[in-house]
């Protein structure tokens, strides 16, 4: 009898330190992930007190929005569009950052390329709506290089906008990705590009067949996680274009937003925020399985 | 096949000078080995011929071109890593294949090759896995298929075998003795292993902190030796080296006189270091012509084919050799024959050879 308690104990005694930690979490998740779901079937939530349940009729509904189609496609756009931008800038980046220079003068660049990844994304915003403005320092200097006649509005013209915003996404989210691939370079053996070179290779093919080969996991475990964050990204959009001019830029966590707390539909804002969960809950597993090989 | 001309090589590391002007003049098909211990500068001569470290001063000319500024891909050399430094993604083909399809020769040709090349080094049916799936013998030779398919004009090896344990060491040695009698291409060989060096090579340089110490063939580096350093690097176990005095009769070593010859430049009472080798160190019963002393054996080690026998002679600490069947007890005297026509004679301020 003894024995058996104390077998139990020793067993349980992990779980038991675990159990506070597991409750919190799993209150703070599952309970806002509940309601959602819940909301996603009801019409006139929170705003009337008994809301109406109307079974799937939401997304039903949202499949006709063609609002909601083309939040899907800023979307889709805004997200590869921005992991494109960082894997090229960040990869990029890397490479000259670990190239062989004078080690003062690299842990400056270092330093310094890792600063757009700290600033809050109201900052970055702000900042970037300062210098796209068409009296802004973007304008200015392309004036003066007489790369255009007249200012351009490019947070405020539908076809400049999408692109303007690429470029604050690419610029706030290329550190992690240099980050990352600068680790994995510093993995890579000098030997096999002293033997590429005895070979014959050049910087793109030493690039092409020593660089690319041994990132390759980094590369995809990355792209995916930045997939992953960038598909869900709120702020930056929001705060930077508002999802506009129009709904040039809406992707689907502004339009959420927007349909939650600009226009009061709970119900509908529930059912885009369970779409996205559906698609980043599809891109996190296939992270996690890509996770497990590498294990 | 070409010749290398190394012509006063100095490399400096910021105000560290690495290479104080290496001079070696290698003939076409010759397998050169330098030897040396670490950070004595050997891999950096090696580097500094293949084109991966800058040459500080001097000249270094491949067949009748000086290469000083030439890429590593110019200067017609392949390398053997270490490390074998194989593409990890690559299979053993296109490990193989690949400074080929670099210089765009005609795909057919490029199969012909490798194929033959394969077969020479029996990598045939490794050709389709990729390096982490193969041993480190096999490793080994994908990296020296990779070096001669590109039929250079000189191989470069930085410490090729000693990643591989001690019985494919051995192997591998004799391999690449064969392949080098083969190819004929020429070599330059580095290694810290001295058996390495003396089986390879045609040429042994042996160097120390960035000079060369003596340069020839096996046996004069092996019975020949310019300096003390030379005569105890090369040998296991080493060369006995005692400092002693001369004596009208021949040395004191300890409280003992051996009779020998001394070179005719030493005076009695000089001080002088003596070098013998074990070999020529035995028990008075298997070398009668030598010079007999009794002395205590403190230790002795069971070979196989021979037994080492280690003694104490005053203060210094000495081995000598016998049979594996002869029976000598640890903790006994035992009278032991000094064969002093192979003793070798140093100056003990400059460490050179007093001949």
């Amino acid at each position: 009898m003894t024995s058996m308690f104390r077998h139990m104990t020793t067993r349980g005694t992990p779980y038991l330190f675990l159990l506070p930690g597991l409750v919190i979490l799993g209150a703070l998740l599952s309970v806002p992930l509940y309601k959602v779901v819940e909301y996603s079937l009801y019409d006139n939530v929170i705003v009337e007190r008994e809301p109406t349940f109307v079974g799937l009729d939401n997304y039903a509904n949202l499949l006709s929005d063609s609002g909601f189609w083309s939040a899907g496609l800023n979307t889709i756009v805004f997200t590869v569009g921005s992991v494109l931008g960082h894997m090229v800038v960040g990869i990029g980046l890397a490479l000259l950052v670990n190239a062989d220079i004078a080690p003062r003068a690299r842990t400056f660049f270092r330093s310094m390329l890792i600063l757009p990844w700290i600033f809050t994304a109201v900052v970055v915003a702000l900042n970037w709506q300062l210098l796209l403005n068409p009296f802004g320092l973007v304008n200015y200097v392309l004036q003066w290089l007489g790369l255009v006649s007249e200012p351009l509005d490019w947070l405020g013209n539908p076809d400049l906008a999408m692109w303007s915003l690429l470029l604050i996404s690419t610029w706030r989210g290329y550190p992690f990705i240099m980050v990352s691939f600068l680790s994995g370079l510093q993995t890579v053996p000098k030997e096999l590009y002293e033997a590429a070179e005895i070979d014959g290779a050049g910087f793109w093919h030493k690039f092409w067949h020593v660089t690319l080969p041994q990132l390759k996991p980094v590369i995809f475990g990355v792209a995916l996680l930045d997939l992953i964050w960038t598909f869900q990204l709120f702020p930056l959009v929001w705060l930077s274009t508002g999802g506009g001019p129009g709904r040039a830029t809406e992707v689907l966590s502004t339009l959420t937003f927007r349909l939650g707390f600009v226009d009061f539909q709970f119900a509908q804002a529930a059912t885009v925020a369970v779409s996205i969960l559906i698609i980043s809950a599809a891109f996190t597993l296939l992270y996690l399985r890509n996770e497990a090989r590498r294990l | 096949m070409s010749r290398i001309e190394i012509r006063n090589l100095v490399k400096m590391y910021g105000a560290h000078k690495a290479l104080h002007g290496i001079d070696i003049s290698i003939q076409p098909g010759e397998f050169c080995v330098l030897v040396g211990p670490s950070g004595c500068g050997k891999s950096t001569t090696l580097r500094m011929v293949a084109g991966l470290e800058t040459i500080s001063g001097g000249e270094i000319a491949i067949g009748e071109r000086v290469v000083n500024g030439l890429r590593p891909k110019e200067r017609g050399i392949a390398m053997v890593f270490q490390n074998y430094a194989l593409y990890p993604s690559k299979t053993v083909y296109n490990n193989m294949a690949f400074s080929l399809q670099l210089s765009r020769m005609p795909r057919d040709e490029i199969d012909r090759r490798v194929r033959e090349v394969a077969e020479i080094l029996e990598l045939t049916p490794l050709l389709d896995r990729k390096p982490g799936a193969l041993s480190g013998g096999q490793r080994q030779r994908v990296a020296m298929g990779r070096a001669i398919v590109r039929d250079p004009e000189v191989f470069l090896f930085d410490e090729p075998l000693s990643n591989l344990d001690a019985k494919l060491r051995g192997q591998m040695r004799a391999e690449i003795k064969r392949l080098h009698q083969r190819l004929e291409n020429t070599i330059i060989y580095v290694t810290h292993d001295q058996v390495e060096a003396m089986t390879l090579a045609d040429r042994i340089v042996i160097m120390r902190d960035g000079r060369i110490e003596q340069q020839g063939t096996p046996d004069q580096i092996f019975h020949d030796p310019d300096t003390v350093f030379v005569a105890g690097f090369m040998g296991s176990p080493p060369m006995n080296l005692v400092e002693c005095m001369v004596t009208p009769t021949g040395l004191k070593l300890g409280q003992n006189d051996i009779a020998c010859a001394t070179p005719s430049s030493l005076r009695a009472g000089d001080s002088v270091i003596c070098g013998i080798r074990p070999d020529d160190i035995r028990p008075s019963a298997d070398l009668p012509a030598g010079a007999s002393i009794t002395l205590p054996v403190n230790l002795i080690e069971q070979l196989g084919t021979e037994k080492l026998v280690h003694f104490m002679v005053g203060e210094h600490a000495l081995i000598g050799k016998t049979g594996g069947r002869t029976s000598l007890t640890e903790g006994a005297a035992h009278p032991l024959s000094f064969d002093m026509a192979h003793a070798y004679f140093f100056d003990p301020k400059t460490e050179k050879r007093i001949r």
